[in-house]
């Protein structure tokens, strides 16, 4: 054990002095995730998923009241989410938060450092949608978080979690990070989990580019989805 | 013949009976209470046969007990996972993907105490086995044997793929009590600075082991007449002995377990390689140098806890060391003067620097009593460059200008920690 450790200690050590700090695993895969769900999936969490820091800059942007930029912007990501979804897989269904958030919220481990937090259902209870039907695959989409230059091992590295940039600087980009959870609803397994991070460099900040960053996000989840397959 | 293909064939079917997907280091119990849970509650073996079963496949398990786990039969939460269980339990499939994830199970599962479940299910033409206990939420071991209307044979099968193994004493409440309260022997933390002081007997010589006899014979043949005159005088060791033991006290420390520092004193007690067929030398009665050696090592370590009572550390060192010789010489007995060339004899350096390289272990049992184990090479040599002396018309009197040899040593020493 302590032979381990030590190895772990020197692997740890060589990392820090080759630089090879960034060599995060931000995916994970259950052994059995055999095929990427194609022509029909659910999506859960869509909801209340959605969050944008630092509404004041939004606000002025987007031309949205500084006060209902939560709702408004929250609402237009969500829908557009929705829209590209419905574009990648014919047979969408939306289930209400409510069929997940009820479950206690749990943690799911992608590396020795990374967790992510989200609700997960229990084993042995499928999730059903509103009709009493049992999707066989759903997406959980736990947290979309959307900013400014944010790195998302700011949120999702336990070492680093506490740091938090000293100055507000003019931001380079508008940034997405989000986790989300393909989840097995016959079996009740996690079959992938990600967190994905997404720049998108500013020039002018509209509307149009908020939208954009949600379609580069769902172009994002369906190219993971198929790339965690284990083959 | 056919007697024997038969036998084959019963054979490889019992063979093929039975998998086993994982069995991880679980603790049989020696008289141990076997809980039967099947999800559906129709347990597919008899509890006292399964008993009897175990009894006759394990002469060690003493006298088990077995009854059907109903309270977990009858648990919703339990129930939910025993079906989930079932339903994932998969050849190849690590069992952290089986861990059980709901508060409630793994509540169950933790207070289990010394008892040990025995997961039963159908699945097909085979039934699946699995078995937990209270230290993980995940099963520890995990299988499938065929199923067998016969609950008899079903048992033994059972017994004989997932209970074969030595059992332990079971042990009191206020065993495992003390148990859940002690720390465990393995943890420690690394202390901020180790203290070690040590005494030790080596050997050191000239002759490095494994080379060829002549890279060093031309020092180790060199014999000395006349007081003072050898073949050359680049090493010590063409003056005086070049394989002796050594006794050495030494003391050191180590920082976070990984790098140290340690300060040594070597004594070794060396005679003149006297040539016998000089007759100069019948005035002489001994004439020997004392080599002190005092020198600092750099060390590089990492330790090991093995077990409880032995920590070992291997080391590398590196290090530097200043030689003096002192001379003890005496002429026999009624020798009233000594001849000129005692008087002109060899005089060596009052110092001579060298440096020293090597790898060793510390073997230390109950945290305190080390043995030590060396094996190095060092040198010593004196400055080249030295404003020439009036004196030096009387030569070889400055010699060692490279003297080189290898040693093993072995230590006792006390180890605390600060």
């Amino acid at each position: 054990m302590t032979f381990k450790k030590s190895i772990l200690f020197f692997g740890f050590a060589i990392c820090m002095l080759t630089g090879c700090a960034d060599s995060y695993h931000w995916t994970a895969s259950h052994p059995a995730y055999h095929k990427a769900p194609y022509g029909g999936i659910a999506v859960t969490g869509i909801e209340n998923a959605f969050v944008i820091t630092r509404s004041s800059w939004f606000a002025k942007r987007l031309e949205i009241g500084k006060d209902s930029i939560q709702i408004k912007g929250t609402l237009h990501c969500r829908s557009i989410f929705e829209t590209e979804m419905r574009k990648a897989y014919g047979n969408l269904i939306v289930l209400p938060d409510t069929t997940n958030t009820k479950f206690p919220e749990e943690s799911l481990k992608l590396d020795e450092r990374i967790f992510i937090k989200g609700h997960i259902p229990e084993q042995g209870v499928p999730l059903r949608d509103p009709a009493g039907n049992v999707p066989p695959v759903v997406l959980i989409l736990h947290e979309f978080i959307i900013g400014t230059d944010l790195k998302r091992e700011n949120f999702f590295d336990y070492a680093l979690i506490h740091n938090e940039s000293g100055n507000i600087k003019k931001p380079d980009n508008v940034s997405a990070v989000y986790s989300y959870t393909l989840w097995d609803n016959l079996k009740q397994r996690p079959l992938f989990s990600a967190v994905d991070e997404i720049q998108q460099p500013i020039t002018t900040y509209k509307l149009a580019n908020l939208t954009n960053l949600i379609q580069l996000a769902v172009q994002k989840i369906r190219k993971n989805l198929y790339e965690g397959v284990v083959k | 013949m056919k007697k024997l293909l038969i036998i084959l064939m019963i054979f490889a079917a019992y063979a093929c009976a039975s998998e086993v997907y994982f069995n991880s280091n679980w603790t049989l119990w020696k008289d141990a209470t076997i809980l039967i849970w099947t999800p559906d509650g129709n347990t597919p073996v008899n509890a006292a046969e399964l008993c009897l079963s175990l009894r006759r496949n394990n002469t060690g398990i003493g006298d088990p007990k077995c009854r059907e786990l109903g309270e977990w039969e009858r648990d919703s939460v339990a129930q939910r996972y025993g079906q989930w269980f079932s339903q994932n339990l998969e050849k190849g499939l690590p069992p952290v993907h089986l861990r059980a994830r709901h508060p409630g199970m793994a509540a169950k599962i933790q207070t289990l105490e010394d008892n040990i479940v025995l997961f039963l299910a159908p699945h097909g033409k085979d039934i699946q086995v699995a078995i937990f206990d209270e230290t993980v939420q995940e099963p520890k071991a995990a299988g499938i044997v065929k199923a067998n209307s016969d609950k008899i044979a079903l048992s033994d099968d059972i017994a004989a793929t997932f209970f074969d193994k030595r059992t332990k004493r079971r042990l009191s409440k206020e065993e495992r009590l003390k148990m859940q309260t002690e720390p465990d022997d393995l943890y420690k933390e690394v202390p901020n600075i180790k203290i070690w002081a040590g005494v030790g007997v080596g050997f050191s010589q000239a002759h490095f082991p494994l080379t060829p006899d002549n890279w060093t014979s031309s020092h180790t043949n060199s014999r000395v007449k006349n007081y003072r005159a050898t073949k050359d005088s680049v090493s010590l060791w063409n003056f005086i002995d070049d394989a002796d033991p050594f006794l050495s006290l030494y003391a050191g420390l180590t920082w976070h377990g990984f790098i140290g520092i340690e300060f040594m004193y070597r004594y070794s007690n060396r005679h003149m390689k006297l040539d016998a067929s000089d007759t100069i030398y019948k005035e002489l009665d001994h004439w020997n140098f004392g080599q002190h050696d005092i020198g600092l090592n750099a060390l590089l370590s990492m330790t090991y806890p093995i077990t409880p009572w032995l920590d070992i550390t291997p080391l590398f060192f590196l290090g530097f060391q200043y030689s003096f010789y002192v001379e003890d010489i005496g002429l026999k007995k009624g020798v009233k003067e000594p001849s000129r060339s005692y008087k002109y004899r060899i005089k060596f350096e009052d110092v001579y620097k060298g440096a020293l390289v090597g790898v060793g272990g510390q073997f230390v049992f109950l945290k305190h009593y080390g043995i030590d184990l060396r094996a190095g090479i060092s040198s010593r040599g004196r400055d080249l460059y030295e404003a020439p002396s009036p004196d030096a018309g009387a030569a070889p009197t400055i010699i060692g200008k490279s003297t080189i040899d290898c040693f093993i040593s072995l230590g006792i020493e006390y180890h605390w920690t600060l």
